[in-house]
């Protein structure tokens, strides 16, 4: 099979590398500028809300308002309320439309006190989009009241059109074809010149656009000056003083505007990257590749698409989210923030895996810290083993049973057996929970009657296990057993024929038929019940809680502590990955050892 | 000017034919049955506006009105305790501040306590409809006249307890910190400094309280391993003489058992002060997204009001927030309603911060290992202490 | 020759004592839960001892029995609440479920087993990796999904899915495992006939399939039988929740009403042992399924 020539690849490579590259810039530079545009605009009504608020305390704060709106042409708007009162422009009580005017002053008095006790939590001055696009800010006014200017419509953010990005794509593209005729199909030579074109290309493109984005500073920054001298002059001629109006959410200083660009600059060069990743892909014949793979294995594609679909709709997404909220400082004070805004990098693994506070030293002693996440981890890994083992086991030992024939009342035993499965586990497992209770469970009871005392069930990390671990035992067999019986039906029954007739012992016929025989279907069962019983969070929950003192908890628990109860999101969210990340590991290497994916 | 044509569009819907109105609710049998009772006669009094009800799973709610709810996609009122109140506050877009609307004439109709629930940071979010607290509840075949103060209660106790045949004078979840609440507020015990996020699990009145328990325990009067379940078989089965419990227990207690309420006793320990159990209000919170405010604040005020308190009351047999409906005849007779609410005077409204489900975990595994004697109070409270303390300091860091 | 095997094989009697044993310690909690249901009282049992317990008397507690016997707690269930309703709901979305469940997987587990194509392995992996990232965080990720992107809140179709997309990994292995145990010269022979791949697959590999679809379809059953949480947020409709719905009523908050969610619970098994009883067949066939060789 021949694909396209080197030639058409690697133009086709440079096309596409150029597309990706150049539409991606443009994004981030529109994007830049808006972001730039948007803070400038926030900080300039910021300085005249400010300077407002400077004059308020002289005079009449409705004669004072009015007068200085007359005079600021860049705000059309000013209302100041105390409490249920409307202080200007007019005066009298609010009405009850004018609700979110009345809640804002409550809102702003609680920051302000929040921040007072807890550091800069909350904003002390709110921002809000208008159509217009006009601008509304608010700051807190005396009891439980506002101050807040609406802004005349702001001019559109600068947006730099998309001739230049045309013109680096196109030329790109042409450069390539030229050199294309020089070199012919030497593929070393098309590849390099290829890189040169497209990386000169984009380079240029991104010089070019920080040079755009930096003036757009300057000039930002030279308006700002301008806003605070103009409200300086005007505050004075009101009889005020002037202070440092340019402040942030909490009312704290900002520092000056800077002219840098040093986050764009970072962001074009992983463009260019992904394009030149873009470019060798194509060029190399990926892409051809892909397509014809497609093209041979159209059958297969077909029978496995409907399910493959469904699983990306329903787990891709949540599964980005997870681990984007992993490397994010999200929690209930911060639902609002942007992912950026939170973003902390890896601090939340970090201090997840950096623990190592196994003993912690106390008044009464050396006492173990169970809720450290190797611990939690090692129990975990010990329950899941311990599960597993004894539902395989149990399961496929009744299942050979049963599978005897011409044993009387098969049917009834099969039945009774999968009860625990169809029952409701909440009710099951605290059933479970009520036996092992240390005075009233019908498990201290039987050991009493044969003599034995009495065991704390749950007063020992061991016996809580014990307790959890039968529960879970008696919540899972069922399923194994039916598995087992199904996956006992694909034995074909003349090689125990085959078997005996060499001689074979039941225990050998046993180890070189069933079990072999066994292993496709008992292989995926095992290792999908290693996962679920690793997150089983159910039976810890209802039967252990966790007692004594968090020994019993599980990971999954623990991410749901975090998630649930502490109410930090990103950190129970890099738990979750972490689990992941080990079942991951644990995953790829069963696979390896059994070959389970092999045809 | 677009602002007020906004404005006109938001009191227009008001103003339109049919205004549909849900509200979200946990309430199963008698209290469901009251609930749709009072929507429908609103439903009569109120040409235009129409509610529907909705019942949720309580194990479900929550997650539900977090799901649901800031996307726009809930109701326009629901009906949950206010031990959820601050996180949804915090979180934003869930539930609407009320403060505007609630007038002093509208405050003055219930007992103040219930109001204070309501309030977060001094801002009122929705209205209390019903509370729920904790006595004392005894099998009258046993106790002839109930206790006044925690001697005689101890006394009487030790009297009726024979622990080989499982048979305790007083039994309650003692080693939750819900029922544990009663014997450190009666010492003047808190969790949060105030009304701030600062916790003080370990205030010396805390430790008080907690040695309170542990003497109690150490008399041997108390079940070990107490859960409800166990306390609701032992009351059963005549084997409990005197339990702390509150409303939801009265559904589960067998017909053949006579039994009696009467307030939590006083503390001689506390120098006389009464056992100040938490009180769980319910209160009716409006969604912050919803688009017909006016209307459903109008529904909250008539399910508060006191004719509705008095079906809540008498039909569904909860205990109205409303302090008038006490006053009607057949809510005064009522002797559950009646002592109920004589309780509720000295109980407290549990925290409604955010930063209260930190407390529940760490609270746990303290009550756990001191009411099983493996650490004495006043460590454990420091341990305790610098858990929550250790969760919160992480919450709030920037 | 199936008559020379008998003469191998254990006896009889001791296989039935290991089964009865093993019968009793499994449905010894089961009947904890039919005593409580048909106690006609709320409460959980313990054991309940007189002063100064005899061996006899411990015995007695530890068996489950009521005190007296009452239907009153079913009476309740099915009255007190559309429990009748949900029930179907949730035999409506299981039943939807275990179709969807097994054709999607199905398919799929005949192309991972027969077929030889680049992501193969991925794709396998990739189903099993789906079932590693735990569900605590998933709940508000779905609803949006679901609800707000596809508007599938308070639908059936919705819940159907979910529990389909749920249920598809472990299915999708298991079936290949065993379409891994089926002789490729059945295929083979049947091409050279010149019968097409669809043919090929309804007609001689999925028969000889049966016992992995028939527990497919059970596990897919429970699957969607058996979920609580996504059911009561998605659905914002009473005559729309599916039976564990109703039962979680029963035991919400402080509250706590053990007899109904028993008696609930039991009602509630009865469709699940009633598919079990249809699907076994397909599960003791004993050896001859399996001899496709023969």
């Amino acid at each position: 099979m021949r694909g396209p020539s080197h030639r058409l690849r690697f133009g086709a490579g440079v096309a596409l590398g150029a597309v990706v590259g150049v539409w991606l810039a443009h994004g981030m530079v529109v994007q830049e500028q808006r972001d730039a545009a948007t803070d400038l605009e926030v900080r300039k009504a910021t300085v005249t809300l400010q300077a407002l608020e400077s004059l308020l305390q002289h005079g009449d704060p409705r004669e004072v308002a009015l007068g200085w709106r007359a005079k600021t042409p860049s705000v059309t708007q000013v209302r100041i309320t105390r409490g249920t009162q409307l202080v200007a422009p007019e005066s009298r009580r609010l009405l009850r439309e004018e609700k979110p005017l009345y809640d804002r002053g409550q809102r702003l008095a609680t920051a302000v006190q929040t921040n007072l006790e807890e550091g800069a939590r909350k904003a002390e001055i709110e921002v809000e989009w208008l159509p217009g696009p006009r601008l509304l800010l608010a700051a807190p006014y005396e009891d439980k009241g506002v101050v807040e200017i609406e802004t005349a419509p702001l001019p559109p953010p600068p947006s730099t059109g998309w001739l230049a990005f045309v013109l680096a794509l196109l030329g790109a593209v042409i450069a390539f074809a030229a050199l294309a005729l020089v070199f012919g199909e030497r593929r070393v030579q098309l590849s390099i010149a290829a890189a040169a074109v497209l990386g000169l290309a984009l380079l240029a493109l991104g010089r070019w656009s920080i040079a755009q984005v930096e003036d757009d500073r300057r000039a930002g920054a030279g308006a700002l000056t301008q806003r605070i001298d103009e409200q300086s002059a005007l505050v004075q001629s009101l009889g005020g003083a002037p202070g440092n109006w340019d402040v942030d959410e909490f009312r704290k200083p900002r520092p000056p505007l800077a002219a840098g660009a040093g986050r764009l600059r970072g962001a074009l060069l992983s463009a260019d990257l992904l394009a030149l990743v873009v470019l060798f892909l194509a060029g190399l014949g990926a892409f051809s590749r892909i397509g014809v793979e497609l093209r041979k294995n159209r059958q297969a594609y077909l029978y496995i698409a409907p399910a493959i679909l469904g699983m990306l709709l329903l787990v891709f997404y949540p599964f980005t989210y997870g681990i984007t909220l992993s490397f994010t400082d999200s929690n209930i004070y911060n639902t609002s923030k942007s992912i950026p805004e939170v973003w902390v990098g890896l601090r939340n693994y970090a201090e997840i895996l950096g623990q190592f506070s196994f003993v912690k030293r106390t008044e009464s002693g050396v006492v173990f810290n169970y809720l450290n996440f190797y611990w939690t981890l090692l129990f975990t890994i010990v329950w899941t083993v311990c599960n597993v083992a004894l539902g395989v086991s149990s399961g496929l030992f009744l299942a050979l049973i049963l599978n005897t024939r011409a044993l009387a009342l098969r049917p009834l035993y099969r039945v009774l057996l999968i009860l625990p499965w169809a029952l409701p586990t909440y009710i099951t497992a605290l059933i479970w929970k009520g036996m092992f209770h240390q005075q009233f469970g019908v498990i201290n009871q039987v050991l009493q009657v044969f003599g034995a005392s009495a065991i704390n069930w749950f007063d020992h990390p061991f016996t809580s296990f014990l307790a959890a671990w039968t529960t879970n035992a008696w919540l899972s067999f069922p399923f194994m057993m039916v598995v087992a019986l199904g996956a006992l039906q694909s034995i074909p029954a003349d090689l125990y024929e085959a078997a005996r007739v060499d001689g074979a012992s039941r225990w050998q016929q046993f180890r070189a038929i069933t079990l072999p025989s066994l292993r496709p279907a008992l292989v995926p069962a095992v290792i999908i019940s290693v996962v679920w019983t690793f997150n089983q969070f159910n039976v810890i929950f209802l039967v252990t809680g966790g007692d004594p003192s968090g020994s019993t908890e599980i990971l999954i628990t623990q991410a749901y502590k975090f998630a649930f109860e502490r109410y930090r999101y990103g950190y129970a969210a890099a738990y979750s990955t972490v689990i992941f990340g080990i079942l991951l590991v644990y995953g790829t290497i069963q696979n390896r050892l059994s070959k389970a994916t092999e045809a | 000017m677009k602002r007020a044509f906004f404005f006109a569009l938001l009191a227009s819907g008001v103003a339109a034919a049919q205004t549909d109105l849900v509200v979200w609710h946990s309430y199963r049998a008698a209290e469901k049955s009251a609930i749709e009772k009072v929507a429908a006669s609103f439903n009569a009094s109120h040409p235009g506006i129409k509610v529907t009800t909705l019942a949720v799973p309580y194990d479900a709610f929550a997650d539900k009105i977090s799901a649901a709810v800031p996307r726009g996609k809930g109701p326009d009122i629901f009906i949950y305790a206010q031990d959820r109140l601050g996180g949804w506050i915090e979180a934003g877009n869930t539930v609407e501040p009320i403060d505007f609307f609630v007038d002093d004439a509208t405050k003055a109709r219930f007992i103040p306590s219930t109001m204070e629930a309501m309030t977060y940071r001094g801002t009122v979010w929705g209205l209390p409809v019903n509370y729920k607290v904790i006595t004392l509840i005894y099998n009258k075949k046993l106790v002839q006249k109930p206790p006044a103060t925690t001697t005689e209660l101890v006394t009487l106790a030790k009297k009726l307890t024979d622990k080989a045949s499982g048979r305790f004078g007083l039994a309650y979840w003692y080693s939750d910190y819900y029922y544990h609440a009663a014997l450190q507020n009666a010492f003047g015990g808190r969790v949060f400094e105030g009304n701030t996020a600062k916790p003080v699990l370990n205030a010396p009145e805390n430790v008080k309280g907690l040695e309170l328990l542990v003497s109690w325990i150490d008399e041997g009067i108390l079940p070990a391993e107490p859960s409800t379940a166990l306390i609701t078989a032992l009351f059963n089965g005549g084997k409990a003489a005197m339990i702390f419990t509150g409303p939801w227990f009265l559904g589960e207690i067998d017909p053949g058992i006579d039994w009696g309420l009467a307030p939590l006793p006083k503390v001689v320990e506390a120098g006389g002060k009464p056992l100040r159990p938490w009180m769980t209000v319910e209160g009716a919170f409006i969604a912050a997204p919803s688009k017909h405010k006016d209307a459903a604040y109008e529904f909250v005020k008539f399910l508060t009001d006191l004719e509705s308190a008095k079906v809540m009351a008498l039909e569904g047999r909860q205990s109205p927030s409303n302090k008038a409906a006490y006053d009607d005849p057949k809510v005064a007779n009522d002797p559950v309603l009646k002592a109920f609410r004589t309780q509720v005077e000295v109980a407290v409204p549990m925290p409604n911060l955010p930063e209260m489900t930190m407390v529940w975990s760490p609270a746990t595994i303290m009550m756990a290992s001191v009411a099983k004697r493996t650490i004495a109070p006043k460590p454990a409270l420091d341990k305790a202490e610098a858990e929550v303390l250790k969760a919160v300091s992480e919450l709030h860091r920037k | 020759m199936a008559r020379s095997r008998r003469e191998q094989e254990l006896p009889h009697g001791l296989l039935h004592a290991v089964l009865i044993v093993a019968t009793l310690a499994t449905i010894y909690p089961v009947l904890w839960v039919i005593s409580i249901a048909f106690s006609g009282r709320q409460t959980l049992a313990i054991a309940d001892l007189p002063a100064a317990p005899r061996v006899v008397d411990r015995l007695r507690a530890v068996i489950p029995w009521p005190e007296r016997w009452s239907a009153s707690n079913f009476v309740s269930v099915m009255t007190d609440q559309p429990f009748g309703r949900w029930v179907l709901n949730s035999v409506i979305v299981a039943i939807f479920t275990t179709i969807l469940g097994i054709f999607l997987s199905c398919t799929a587990a005949y192309a991972f087993s027969r077929f030889k194509f680049p992501g193969r392995r991925a794709g396998m992996m990739g189903f099993l990796v789906s079932q590693m990232f735990p569900g605590t965080l998933m709940l508000i990720p779905l609803y949006i999904i679901m609800v707000q992107v596809l508007g599938l809140g308070s639908t059936r179709l919705g819940l159907v899915i979910v529990y389909a997309t749920t249920s598809i990994p472990f299915s999708v292995w298991m079936l290949k495992g065993y379409f891994d145990t089926i002789p490729r010269e059945l295929e083979e022979a049947a091409i050279i006939e010149g019968a097409s791949a669809g043919t090929i697959f309804w007609r001689i590999v999925l028969p000889l399939a049966k016992p992995a679809v028939a527990i497919t379809a059970l596990f897919s059953f429970m699957t969607a039988w058996n979920e609580f949480i996504l059911a009561a947020t998605f659905m914002d409709k009473e005559s729309m929740y599916t039976a564990p719905v109703g039962l979680r009523f029963f035991v919400g908050g402080f509250s706590q009403q053990w007899g109904y969610f028993a008696a609930g619970s039991i009602i509630v098994s009865i469709p699940v042992v009633l598919l079990f009883l249809y699907l076994q067949k397909y599960l003791v066939s004993g050896l001859t399924a399996g001899s496709v060789k023969g």
